[in-house]
C-alpha cells in the first residue's frame, strides 16, 4: 500500500524537532494528522462562532438590517426573469421603478402582479431587447425611465445580469434555492455587512489628489419576488440620509460632461445618438407588439441635484416626448399629472415606501386609463 | 460545484454520509464516482462526457500498451491517449489562440484571411484531469507501473472529486491503491479534515477575495500608468491572491479528501520563502512542477545530455508550463522568465561551486529569499496582465518610469492588502523548514479552537464568495 493517511495511531510520533521536509513523492502520500483533542476543538470553535455570529446579527439589527430583506442578487432576477413567460405583465427599468412601485398594490388594484425586472443603475434598453427577442413572452412590458441611464451607451451598473441568466449554471442555481432560508432567517445576510464592503467603507483618509470613492449606500430592501421599497434607515437616521445623498452628489459630478476647452457649456446629448437609441427602442417594442404584447412607459418622480441634472442635460422634448411619440406607447410621467407630484423623495432619486404605496395607488388608475385610451386609439386607427 | 458554495456544503454532507454507511466498498466507490460527475455536471453537465471519453481512451490505451510487446505498436498506443487528451485540450483551451496566431501569420505574410469566430466554452479544470490521466498512460509506457485492474478505481482516479478542476495533479501510483480496499476516515483524520477544509476556504474568502482582490483587480484593472505605490500594491496583492487562491483550493481538496479517508499530496509549502528558483518550484503548485519534470523535462533528457541541452530542456519545460496555464503569448512569457531564473541559478551554481559556508549566513539566505520573492512578482506582472501593453505598462510604472501616472486605490485597499502580503511572507518565512502538522501539535490547544473559530465566523460573515478559484480557467 503505497499511500497512507497514518490512520493508525492519527500521531506524528510526538516529534521533538520539525519532520524533514518530503516536497514530492510520485509513489507516496502521507498525511499525518496532528495528535490534538480535534474533536474537542471542533465543538469549542464551534460554540465560539454561533456565539459571535450570533453577537454579529444582534449588532446588525440594531442597524435596522431585518430577516426577509434579499440581496439584489443577479440569481433573484435570473428567478424572476424566468416567469416572463406567456402574457405575464413585466417591470424593467433602473431603480426608481424598483423603488416607487408597490407590486402588492399595483396587484390589488390591477388584478394582476407584474414580475420586476428592474435593475439599478441599468439601462432598460437591455431587457426590453431580451424581452423581444424571446418568443415565449408576448405580455405586457413596463419600462421605467431615468432619461440618463436609459440612454446610456452601455449597459450600466448590472448588465451582466442577463449573461448569468442565459448561463446560470445548475449549481448556481440550488445555490439560490439554498440561501433563501437563510436570508428568510438572518439580517446580517447582507452585501454591507461584508468585511470587504466594511473595509471599502471605513473612513479613512484620502490620498492627495484623489476623488472620494463612490459606493452607493445601501438603499432599499426586497422580498423574494423583488418587490422592493426603500430602507427604513435612509427616511430615520439623518446622518445615513446625508450620506446617500453625498454619493449622488459625487456620482452626478463625475458623470457630468465636461465644459468646452473655451469654458461654454458642455455640448448637449448629441442628436444621432438619441436617434439610434429611439430606433432600436422601437425596433423591440414592435417585435413585442408583433406577438400580441404592449409597451408602455413611465416616469417616476426625482429632486433635488437629479432635478438640476436631468432637466437641464435631458430635456422632455427631445428625449421623453420623442420616445413615447415614434414608439407610439402610453407614457405616464409625473410632470403632467398633480396626483403624482409632491411626494417625500428622501435621497433625491427615490420615493419612501409609505409614499410608494401612495403613488402606486395613484398611478395605476391614470395608467389603467391611458392604456384603455390608447387601445381605443389604435382600434379606431385599424378601423380606418 | 465551487467548494465555497452552499451547495458544496450540502453535496458533501451528503456524500460523507454515504460514505459512512455500511455499504459494501465498490457501491461507495460506486457512489464516490457519481457524486463526482454531479460535482463536475454541476457546471455544465454536457462536460461530464469529456471526462468519460479521457477515462476511456486511456484506460483501454493503457491496456493495449501493457499488452503489446513491440515498441511501435506500444508507441502507437501511447499516441492515441496523448492525441486525445491534447486534441481535447487543444480544441477548448488553444483553439481560439492558434487560430489567432495563424490568422496574425497569414496576414503578416500578406494574404488576406479573416478568422472564423471562435466561442468554444472551455470546460473548467480541463488542464488538470487531462494531465492527470496523461500520466497513467506515460506511466504504463514508460513501464513505471502496471495498469489498474479496475475499471471503477481508475474512473474514480480520473475524476475524484475533491481535486478534480485544480488539482493536485495526482499520480496514479498515489491515489489508484488507495481505492483498491476500503477506506474509512478515523474521527481524528475527520475533524483534522475539516480544520483543513476550514484553513483552504479562509485563504480563498477571507484572504484572497475579501482582502487581496480589491486592490489587484483595481490596479490590474486601471487604464494607464500608475503611481508606483499603486503598481507595487497591485502587484504584491496579486501575488497574495493568486497563493491563497489556488493553496486554499488545494488545502481544501486535501482536507476534503481526508474526511473520506483519502490522501492527496501537498501542492504548496510557504513559496514565497524559496531561496532562489529551484527551491521556488519545489514549493510551488508542487503536483505540476514535478509532473513536469517526471513527463518532459526528464524525458527531454533532463540534464543527462549535455550542458547546452540541459538549459535548453529547462527552458522548453518552463515555456510550455507556462503555456499550460493559459492560451496567451503572456503566460509563455511568464514561462520563459521563470525558465531564465532556474538557468541562471543553475550557472551561478556552476561559478560558485558547492558548499560555501556563506550559503548558509542568515543574512544572505534572507536576502536571497527577499531576491527571488522580488522576482517572483516580476512574473507574476504577466501572468496578471492581459496584454504585453498592458505588463509594460505596470512594469514601467512599478520602476517610477511611466509617464503621468495615476492613483487608482484607495488606503481602504491598500492598507488590508500590504498587512496580509506582508503576514503571508513573515508566516512563510517562518514555516519555512517545518510542516503544518507539526506547527499544530506543538500550538497551544486554546490558540488552535481560537484561530479555527476566528476562521469560521470569517467565513460566516463573509457569506460565501462571488468569484471561482483562478485555477479553474486553467
Amino acid at each position: 500500500m503505497p499511500s497512507s493517511t497514518s490512520s493508525s495511531d492519527d500521531r506524528l510520533g510526538g516529534l521533538r524537532a520539525p519532520p524533514p521536509l518530503a516536497f514530492f513523492d510520485p509513489e507516496h502520500v502521507e498525511r499525518p494528522v496532528p495528535a490534538r483533542p480535534w474533536r474537542a476543538l471542533l465543538v469549542a470553535a464551534l460554540i465560539v462562532t454561533i456565539g459571535l455570529t450570533a453577537g454579529w446579527e444582534v449588532y446588525w439589527r440594531g442597524k435596522m438590517l431585518a430577516a426577509g430583506d434579499y440581496k439584489n442578487t443577479s440569481a433573484l432576477w435570473a428567478q424572476e426573469r424566468r416567469k416572463a413567460v406567456g402574457d405575464a405583465t413585466v417591470m424593467i427599468g433602473s431603480s426608481r421603478i424598483f423603488f416607487d412601485i408597490d407590486l402588492d398594490l399595483w396587484e390589488e388594484a390591477a388584478g394582476v402582479r407584474p414580475v420586476m425586472l428592474a435593475m439599478e443603475g441599468t439601462s432598460p434598453r437591455l431587457f426590453l431587447k431580451d424581452l423581444a427577442d424571446d418568443e415565449n413572452f408576448r405580455g405586457l412590458t413596463i419600462v421605467g425611465v431615468t432619461a440618463p441611464v436609459f440612454f446610456t451607451q452601455d449597459g450600466g451598473l448590472r448588465a451582466e445580469v442577463l449573461d448569468y441568466y442565459k448561463k446560470e449554471t445548475p449549481s448556481q442555481r440550488f445555490d439560490h434555492f439554498l440561501s433563501a432560508p437563510l436570508e428568510e432567517t438572518f439580517a446580517f445576510l447582507d452585501e454591507q455587512t461584508r468585511p470587504k464592503t466594511q473595509m471599502t467603507t471605513a473612513p479613512l483618509p484620502l490620498r492627495d489628489g484623489m476623488q472620494p470613492l463612490f459606493y452607493p449606500r445601501k438603499l432599499s430592501i426586497s422580498a423574494a419576488d423583488r418587490n422592493t421599497e426603500m430602507w427604513a434607515r435612509v427616511v430615520e437616521d439623518e446622518r445615513y440620509k446625508e450620506e446617500a445623498k453625498a454619493q449622488w452628489a459625487l456620482i452626478l459630478q463625475m458623470m457630468a460632461p465636461p465644459p468646452s476647452a473655451d469654458g461654454s457649456p458642455p455640448p448637449p446629448f448629441p442628436q444621432e445618438a438619441i436617434d439610434a437609441v429611439v430606433g432600436e427602442v422601437k425596433a423591440n417594442v414592435d417585435k413585442i407588439r408583433a406577438r400580441g404584447g404592449d409597451v408602455a412607459f413611465l416616469r417616476f418622480p426625482y429632486d433635488g441635484m437629479f432635478a438640476v441634472a436631468e432637466d437641464n442635460g435631458f430635456p422632455r422634448e427631445r428625449f421623453w416626448d420623442r420616445l413615447v411619440a415614434e414608439t407610439d406607447s402610453v407614457g405616464v410621467t409625473f410632470h403632467d399629472y398633480p396626483e403624482l407630484q409632491g411626494y417625500e423623495i428622501a435621497e433625491w432619486s427615490h420615493l419612501t415606501a409609505r409614499e410608494a404605496e401612495r403613488y402606486t395607488r395613484a398611478l395605476v388608475p391614470i395608467f389603467e386609463a391611458r392604456m384603455a385610451e390608447k387601445k381605443a386609439e389604435r382600434e379606431a386607427r385599424g378601423a380606418n | 460545484m465551487l467548494f465555497n458554495s452552499l451547495t458544496f456544503v450540502v453535496f458533501f454532507a451528503a456524500v460523507v454520509a454515504l460514505h459512512s454507511s455500511p455499504l459494501p466498498w465498490r457501491a461507495k466507490k460506486l457512489s464516490l464516482l457519481i457524486a463526482s460527475y454531479i460535482f463536475y455536471g454541476a457546471w455544465s453537465p454536457p462536460f461530464v462526457l469529456l471526462l468519460m471519453i479521457s477515462t476511456a481512451v486511456d484506460w483501454k490505451a493503457a491496456q493495449w500498451i501493457h499488452r503489446s510487446t513491440g515498441e511501435g505498436r506500444r508507441r502507437l498506443f501511447l499516441m492515441l491517449s496523448l492525441a486525445t487528451n491534447l486534441g481535447i485540450l487543444g480544441y477548448f483551451k488553444y483553439g481560439g489562440f492558434l487560430l489567432e496566431n495563424f490568422t496574425m501569420l497569414m496576414n503578416s505574410v500578406g494574404v488576406a484571411y479573416q478568422a472564423p469566430e471562435w466561442s468554444i466554452v472551455l470546460p473548467v479544470g480541463i488542464s488538470f484531469y487531462t494531465f492527470q490521466t496523461m500520466a497513467y498512460s506515460l506511466d504504463i509506457y514508460l513501464r513505471r507501473a502496471a495498469p489498474s485492474k479496475s475499471l471503477l478505481d481508475f474512473s474514480l482516479f480520473v475524476s475524484f472529486f475533491p481535486q478534480l478542476v485544480a488539482g493536485p495533479i495526482v499520480r496514479p501510483s498515489q491515489l489508484v491503491p488507495q481505492f483498491a480496499e476500503p477506506k474509512q476516515a478515523t474521527a481524528q483524520q475527520f475533524y483534522w479534515g475539516l480544520a483543513l477544509m476550514t484553513i483552504g476556504l479562509f485563504e480563498k474568502v477571507v484572504l484572497a477575495d475579501s482582502f487581496l482582490a480589491p486592490a489587484a483587480d483595481g490596479a490590474f484593472g486601471a487604464s494607464g500608468a500608475l503611481h508606483p505605490l499603486d503598481a507595487w500594491t497591485g502587484v504584491l496583492a496579486f501575488s497574495g491572491q493568486i497563493f491563497f487562491d489556488f493553496s486554499g483550493y488545494s488545502t481544501t481538496a486535501i482536507g476534503a479528501a481526508l474526511c473520506l479517508g483519502f490522501a492527496l499530496p501537498n501542492n504548496f509549502l510557504y513559496p514565497y520563502a524559496a531561496i532562489g528558483f529551484s527551491d521556488f518550484w519545489r514549493r510551488w503548485h508542487i503536483s505540476l512542477s514535478t509532473w513536469l519534470r517526471d513527463y518532459l523535462y526528464i524525458p527531454l533528457g533532463g540534464n543527462k545530455k549535455g550542458r547546452l541541452r540541459t538549459y535548453a530542456n529547462l527552458m522548453i519545460t518552463m515555456l510550455l508550463g507556462g503555456l499550460w496555464h493559459g492560451a496567451s503569448w503572456t503566460f509563455v512569457v511568464w514561462g520563459g522568465l521563470h525558465g531564465l531564473y532556474l538557468a541562471a541559478e543553475r550557472l551561478c551554481r556552476e561559478v560558485f561551486g558547492a558548499g560555501r559556508s556563506w550559503y548558509n549566513n542568515i543574512v544572505f539566505k534572507l536576502s536571497m529569499a527577499l531576491l527571488t520573492y522580488f522576482l517572483v512578482n516580476i512574473t507574476w506582472v504577466f501572468f496578471r496582465s492581459q496584454t504585453f501593453a498592458q505588463a509594460k505598462t505596470m512594469l514601467a510604472s512599478m520602476f517610477a518610469l511611466a509617464a503621468e501616472p495615476q492613483k487608482v486605490l484607495y488606503w481602504n485597499e491598500i492598507a488590508p492588502a500590504l498587512i496580509v502580503v506582508a503576514g503571508m511572507v513573515a508566516t512563510h518565512w517562518a514555516m519555512r523548514s517545518t510542516t503544518l502538522e507539526y506547527v499544530a501539535e506543538k500550538t497551544p490547544r486554546w490558540l488552535i479552537g481560537a484561530l479555527w473559530a476566528f476562521m469560521l465566523f470569517m467565513l460566516v460573515i463573509t457569506q460565501g464568495s462571488d468569484s471561482a478559484f483562478i485555477y479553474f480557467q486553467f
